[in-house]
């Protein structure tokens, strides 16, 4: 049966025709998800915050050319505490978002909203992991939109969604950027609590990513993993490995935008070098094995560098890696240090 | 379908059909490089997935979308479902190969026929305005043969099956009888992944094989290669 087909939902049989639905379920963020959103959510127990989170950041540069955080909305389960000087760029600003609740529920809705002003530059990244729990009615979505303006540079970084048996998740992220601004996007999924053999063991994630410059779609790329109907373990999708991870590095479009063919081998030899040295030199049967690799996107939007192992640390070395390069590339300075805990 | 489809498309599917289908590998290359392919069943296996995953979910919905707008005369329509393949395939050898392929089918079937659509994306391709990614190409090449989309699709499946078949003789050492039976062995997957296809929105293309994506990555980088992909 196709992976991403949802069965069809029954022609209403024993429904009294003509009589309308008592509760009629708002739009699904994708067809595959329209039964999960018919199922109503039991009421959240009283008091509990969270369902509908909002972020919204908002990045400008002041008169002396330093960004600055000037807006910041954080509803539950988002919290923002203020901002970090520690970026190599002396000018740059970044943002951890924490997520106190502990994990996303069925039924929640979030909604991210990252802009960043012409010439700014903001690094965003999350606290810790993003836990997708398990689920017995409807599903969690985020929507995600991010904006970058002319000279501007974005990092959006998260820490991984790590996804509970039973979740249902779909992430949505849309990315605009203007003719000469920059990012660099990172995605990392683990398919369960590996630690106790928790793998694959969730219902359905979608995660996209689209990405566009003045309105014009450049690269549209989709996670959609539902493992009862398609193995994910299938030759060539995930083989042996558990973890995917993919870092998007956007180029700009003027003159001086870098030459991705040339980018494209740079950020490939670090990432591949990266993995060779989290593998501790067990070889590609242990544990730690990682395969790694770059290529240009699509309508010369920059590159792409998909890693794949067995556990997150693993994937996350050559993912920051690549990273590393590419910020050197496009600001002239690497990564950040993480100041997580 | 007429005598004439039918005999179109058993043309364009045959392997002799000049469009440079034999030296592209999509990735099978480096999967036998590094052992990840070394017996016929590994064959079928990744070529399987490849038919699922990759044309299931999006070459073939473009092929259907590009048949439907040819059927039509609807130009912008074909360049629609093109770009939009363009911006779903992330590999940039997988690009590069259905672009060479896509425009060297155009190029023979302008020679061949007389069709003011054919002509009008020709021109468009060569001008750099629309990619010419090979299962548009095919849809419209299909549809201006009066080839049905379904027979269209299989063709396509039957073709990029027959040719990863091809380049796998020449990488691995293969009985012809075990090629033909993992082409039987892969005909639930060419029905299925037309089936999927069928249901899918232009703008829901979700091609996802990494393993497949990272083998590209590390063949665009490989010293010794027979294939251009």
């Amino acid at each position: 049966m196709a992976a991403d087909t949802p069965e069809s939902a029954g022609d209403g049989a024993g429904q009294p025709a003509g009589e309308p639905d008592p509760e009629p379920a708002p739009e699904p963020p994708h067809p595959s998800f329209a039964d999960y959103a018919a199922e109503s959510v039991p009421a959240a127990a009283v008091g509990s915050p969270g369902k509908d989170g909002r972020l919204e950041l908002s990045f400008a540069v002041d008169g002396a050319g330093e960004t600055n955080l000037v807006r910041d909305l954080a509803r539950a389960p988002f919290h923002v505490s203020g901002t970090l000087g520690h970026d190599p760029l002396p000018e740059a600003e970044t943002v951890y978002v924490q997520s106190p609740t502990g994990g996303v529920a069925q039924g929640d809705r979030h909604d991210i909203d990252v802009r960043v002003g012409a010439d700014a530059v903001a690094h965003v990244s999350t606290q810790s992991s993003q836990k997708v729990l398990s689920m017995e009615h409807n599903y969690a979505a985020a929507d995600v939109s991010l904006s970058v303006g002319s000279g501007g540079h974005l990092d959006y970084v998260p820490e991984p969604t790590i996804l509970h048996a039973d979740s249902r998740f779909v992430q949505r992220t849309d990315l605009d950027l203007s003719p000469e601004a920059s990012a660099v996007v990172g995605d990392v999924v683990v398919p369960g609590r590996l630690a106790r053999g928790e793998r694959f063991a969730f219902e359905r994630y979608l995660s996209r990513l689209r990405v566009r410059r003045d309105g014009e779609l450049l690269v549209d790329d989709a996670t959609h993993l539902r493992p009862a109907d398609a193995d994910p373990s299938a030759a060539g999708v995930m083989g042996e490995f558990a973890v995917l991870g993919t870092l998007y590095v956007l180029v700009p479009s003027d003159d001086d935008a870098p030459d991705t063919a040339d980018l494209s081998d740079r950020l490939h030899a670090v990432a591949t070098a990266a993995g060779d040295s989290a593998e501790h030199g067990d070889g590609d049967d242990g544990d730690d094995a990682v395969r790694a690799g770059a290529t240009r996107l699509p309508n010369d939007a920059g590159c792409v560098v998909r890693a794949l192992g067995h556990r997150a640390e693993t994937v996350t070395a050559p993912l920051r890696a690549a990273w590393d390069e590419a910020r050197t590339e496009l600001l002239g300075v690497g990564a950040p240090d993480s100041r997580r805990p | 379908m007429s005598d004439e489809a039918t005999l179109e498309s058993l043309r364009l599917a045959d392997s002799a059909l000049p469009v440079g289908t034999d030296s592209v590998s999509y990735a099978l290359e480096q999967f036998v490089a590094t052992d990840r392919v070394a017996d016929a069943e590994d064959l079928r296996a990744l070529v399987e997935t490849v038919l699922r995953r990759q044309h299931g979910r999006a070459d073939l919905v473009a092929l259907r979308a590009a048949h439907v707008a040819a059927a039509d005369g609807d130009l912008d329509a074909v360049e629609v479902a093109d770009r939009r393949l363009t911006a779903v395939t992330l590999p940039a050898e997988f690009r590069e190969s259905a672009e060479r392929t896509g425009e060297r089918l155009l190029t023979l079937q302008r020679d061949l026929r007389d069709d003011d659509l054919l002509e009008a994306y020709g021109s468009t391709v060569d001008a750099g305005d629309a990619p010419g990614n090979y299962a548009v190409a095919l849809g419209v090449v299909t549809a201006l043969a009066e080839v049905p989309v379904r027979e269209a699709c299989l063709l396509a499946c039957h073709e990029f099956a027959t040719a990863q078949l091809g380049a796998a003789q020449r990488l691995l050492r293969l009985g012809h009888t075990d090629v033909q039976r993992v082409l039987d062995d892969l005909r639930p997957a060419m029905v299925d992944a037309v089936e999927e296809s069928a249901d899918r929105a232009l703008d829901d293309m979700t091609p996802f094989a990494p393993l497949v994506d990272v083998c590209s990555a590390e063949h665009e980088r490989a010293d010794r290669r027979l294939f251009l992909s």
